[in-house]
């Protein structure tokens, strides 16, 4: 990844954390006075680096990761907004990321039960709750998705 | 990578299946700040997958389970 894909990268994950959604490309070139095939290339490239996951097409962003561009089954409340999460990982890392406090909204993954976690000062406030990960991690860009 | 009410509620959702692994969402929430904590920092550069790693080694999340490649 060289520097003008790093920037490109930065600028995208700025914008998104700003609007609470996923930059276009359109917007992402405005922003950095490229053409939006340059950043489409770009995109490209990151995607192909796994520094973000783009939608079939390569048009659209998918995944920011943590932040998801796409409603999921886990919703983050954080800084005044509502976030979606990739999965229950990537729903901690909302508040990471933004360096915030925040409530993890989900639900069990086996009886559909609701679970909400605040987070305070990086600690959930119910540490009852189980995190499992099924995909082991030298294979879990095999289907980021899936993951 | 899912959350669950209980470890039962896990070996009923795995139906069989081979397990993963399970760690506490107190692990979880480590891992996640120390994993994306500088995701949107302006200065951000990719971390190596030395780093990442190392991150899940310093976690004691090690074995074959959570090596990357």
């Amino acid at each position: 990844m060289d520097d003008a894909d790093v920037a490109l990268r930065n600028m995208t994950y700025r914008l998104f954390a700003d609007s609470g959604r996923a930059p276009t490309a359109e917007a992402v070139a405005s922003a950095i006075g490229a053409t939006v095939d340059d950043v489409l290339h770009g995109w490209a490239r990151l995607h192909d680096a796994h520094a973000l996951v783009l939608e079939s097409g390569g048009r659209h962003i998918r995944m920011a990761n943590p932040f998801s561009a796409v409603p999921t089954a886990h919703r983050v409340r954080a800084n005044d907004r509502w976030w979606y999460a990739n999965c229950a990982w990537d729903a901690f890392g909302v508040c990471a990321a933004l360096h915030a406090d925040g409530t993890v909204e989900t639900s069990c993954a086996d009886c559909g039960d609701s679970i909400t976690i605040e987070v305070r000062n990086e600690q959930p406030d119910d540490p009852s709750i189980l995190f499992h990960c099924l995909v082991p991690a030298y294979q879990w860009w095999d289907d980021i998705v899936f993951t | 990578m899912n959350l669950f009410r209980s470890e039962e509620h896990i070996d009923r959702w795995l139906a069989g299946r081979d397990p993963g692994v399970t760690i506490s969402t107190t692990t979880l929430s480590e891992l996640a700040h120390a994993w994306w904590g500088d995701r949107i920092a302006p200065a951000w550069t990719p971390h190596s997958r030395e780093q990442n790693q190392a991150i899940l080694t310093k976690l004691g999340l090690v074995g074959r389970f959570w090596q990357l490649a």
